[in-house]
């Protein structure tokens, strides 16, 4: 197993250092001077050639590439233009937000999506089949900015006064504040006097909510993340019922299934226990390749619905022309993309002996 | 269909073999035959063919030019505000004296319905170009590694690999905005992000036809690699390159529809559906059919070409279990 880990690892390697790489030249190679791009107007050679110092665009091409490659192992992915911060500090505050909402929008795709697909399976060709099919497909083609759009203008204009009522944007209600775990348990005085990692489960909500037991800040920030999440999660959700149901058609046909049914067992158990569990390895890697997609989701969503996530603070960043900051977030991203295919991975094998040894 | 059936007897493989290129073309007729038989895809056909025909007779199915602003037309002079007006349909009760809007005014007090119209033009213009551009690369390209293997297959996949590890959207995304925000960056963008996805097609399937023994009979009767790699190898991949290509559309269609959303593709006035989306997108709240209508046009095309594509990969391609 860990031969197997080490062998994933060590092969993603060239993929991580070709990431850094295709970012470089994009950023690099492609024509126009960043300088006259941000600076617009104000750009004066004396002023360009002070920032082409600051940033090292003065040494030669493989030169920037190696320091940066150096930084980039050591976690200094630059500063940001417009922040004036580090690009590692600007991800510790924000991640957070995106990662509760791709974890609640996941959690959701699979929560309906696995049942969905089931039922669908199972009663084949039903009135039920087709109908969620339908709904599996035309989820599949959505954009997610009209989505979220629509279930935003539904829960806070449709549902108006109903106990459905949701708030269209923002994280938390206007002057809600919460005391992050760390100042309540004395770990650090305030934010400010922090590190970058305490600030970063300290931006968790919902974790410090159970940590801190502050019940108000649960509901509140559930409240809020409801809809982003639901917006983010149906594509993934359609993506899973469809696999779900094929991945169950298969495995209904089984010898085993015929033998769990002629063993006498209950059709419940049958289905669940044999049907159901076989047909899940396909569905887990499914869920682990829709991390892309909740990226993109994420990065329009967070738009739409007010959220300072990830995804939020590149478009903010492309929109102001910031450079680093976007370099720094799109790497980021990436390579994340690239561990979570392999934990995946690992995942599988841990499910699938039959994958380690090929 | 019966009298076709008739008409060609059951062959043995031995007869299949002496037949010479009969075989294939009983194979297509079968794959479109069975294309017309799945219900999914004469839905997504229907919905391409209406959408080709409203994107080729805009002019005449709109009733307004896409970017007239109608604050000096004669017919609504003294009916209140223009700007945002949502839809007056006549059939619904609306007043006859009112200008009809099936889909309401824009904020620039444009027609929505001619907006949304001249709307398919861009949207399955970005959605074929760039899917014909990215088939055309990434099979070249998949091709090449597949048949030539050693360093060259190592070279172009490995580049491949970066390219998939990063989200779809986000490489876009950061192509653009190093390039320059417009519709033709944006799909320039959605090509390069989708050619991976055809090179590993083309590769795998080429991989998998070279070793057929049609190829090495060619091979030995001394055929140029040019020759068999696309004379005769090609022939025999693209069935699961136009399914996959049929998907992409839906996928381009969406992702241009994302970058204009952004502000990173289509630029105003054009009637780019994301772009008209983003434009009304702050006025959700007051005026939903702003935001409504284009994302139900972008909905409708995505859900057509998955419709037709899901359905040719059940028709076409027979090494997959038809569920």
């Amino acid at each position: 197993m860990i031969a197997f880990i080490v062998r994933r690892l060590v092969s993603s390697i060239p993929v991580i250092v070709g990431i850094l790489a295709v970012t470089f030249l994009i950023a690099r190679v492609i024509p126009g001077n960043p300088c006259t791009a941000i600076y617009g107007e104000r750009a004066t050679p004396e002023l360009c050639r002070a920032f082409a110092v600051r940033y090292g665009l003065d040494q030669p091409l493989p030169q920037q590439f190696v320091t940066y490659v150096g930084q980039f192992a050591t976690g200094d992915l630059g500063d940001s233009i417009r922040y004036s911060l580090p690009i590692t500090r600007l991800i510790a505050e924000r991640l957070p937000v995106t990662l509760e909402l791709g974890l609640l929008a996941l959690t959701f795709a699979t929560l309906v999506g696995i049942p969905l697909g089931v039922i669908s399976a199972y009663r084949r060709n039903s009135a039920v089949d087709v109908g969620t099919m339908l709904i599996a497909n035309i989820g599949v083609s959505m954009p997610v900015f009209w989505l979220g759009l629509m279930l935003a203008y539904i829960f806070s204009v449709g549902l108006r006064g109903t106990f459905l009522q949701l708030p269209p944007s923002g994280e938390l209600p206007p002057g809600f504040r919460y005391l992050p775990f760390y100042v309540a348990w004395g770990l650090a005085p305030s934010t400010d006097a922090a590190s970058p990692f305490l600030i970063f489960l300290g931006n968790l909500k919902i974790l410090n909510a159970i940590l801190t037991l502050n019940g108000e800040l649960l509901v509140n920030a559930l409240r809020y993340l409801i809809l982003p999440a639901v917006a983010v999660g149906t594509i993934p959700m359609s993506i899973i019922a469809r696999m779900t149901r094929s991945a169950v058609l298969e495995t209904l046909g089984q010898d085993y299934v015929r033998t769990a049914r002629s063993k006498g067992l209950r059709e419940g158990v049958v289905v669940v226990r044999h049907a159901v569990r076989n047909a899940l390895l396909p569905v887990v890697t499914i869920i682990g390749l829709n991390f892309g997609l909740l990226v993109s989701g994420a990065v329009l969503t967070e738009t739409i619905f007010g959220l300072t996530g990830v995804g939020r603070t590149l478009v903010d960043g492309i929109t102001s022309r910031d450079y680093p900051l976007v370099q720094g977030f799109t790497v980021f991203i990436a390579v994340a993309f690239v561990l979570i295919n392999l934990i995946v991975d690992v995942l599988y094998g841990v499910l699938d002996p039959r994958i380690r040894v090929n | 269909m019966s009298r076709q059936t008739k008409l060609v007897p059951k062959l043995t493989t031995t007869q299949i073999a002496l037949s010479g290129g009969r075989r294939s073309q009983s194979l297509w007729a079968e794959a479109i035959r069975n294309l017309f038989r799945n219900r999914s895809a004469i839905i997504g056909l229907i919905i391409i063919a209406a959408l080709l025909l409203i994107a080729l007779f805009a002019p005449a199915i709109a009733p307004y030019p896409p970017n007239e602003q109608l604050f000096n037309d004669e017919a609504h002079r003294g009916i209140g505000r223009l700007p945002g007006r949502p839809p007056c349909i006549h059939l619904l009760g609306c007043p006859a004296e009112q200008p009809q809007h099936l889909m309401g005014l824009d904020l620039n007090a444009r027609d929505m319905f001619s907006r949304v119209i001249y709307g398919s033009q861009i949207s399955l213009f970005v959605g074929f170009f760039s899917v014909i551009v990215s088939i055309f690369t990434g099979s070249l390209l998949g091709m090449l590694a597949g048949y030539a293997g050693g360093w060259v297959d190592n070279a172009i996949m490995r580049l491949m690999d970066v390219l998939l590890a990063f989200p779809s959207l986000l490489l876009a995304i950061a192509i653009v905005t190093f390039l320059g925000p417009g519709l033709q960056n944006a799909l320039l963008a959605i090509s390069i992000v989708s050619i991976p996805a055809y090179a590993r097609l083309a590769r795998a399937s080429v991989l998998q036809v070279k070793e057929f023994e049609y190829i090495t009979a060619v091979r030995t009767l001394g055929a140029p690699s040019g020759r068999i790699l696309f004379g005769h190898i090609l022939p025999n991949i693209l069935t699961p390159l136009i399914v996959q290509g049929t998907l992409g559309i839906g996928t381009a269609v969406l992702d241009a529809a994302a970058l204009s959303f952004l502000g990173l593709g289509a630029q105003p006035p054009d009637p780019e559906w994301g772009a008209i989306l983003s434009e009304g997108r702050n006025r959700v709240f007051t005026e939903p059919h702003l935001v409504f209508f284009p994302g139900l046009a972008i909905m409708l095309t995505v859900l057509g070409f998955n419709l037709l594509g899901d359905g040719m990969r059940d028709a076409l391609d027979p090494r997959l279990n038809r569920i």
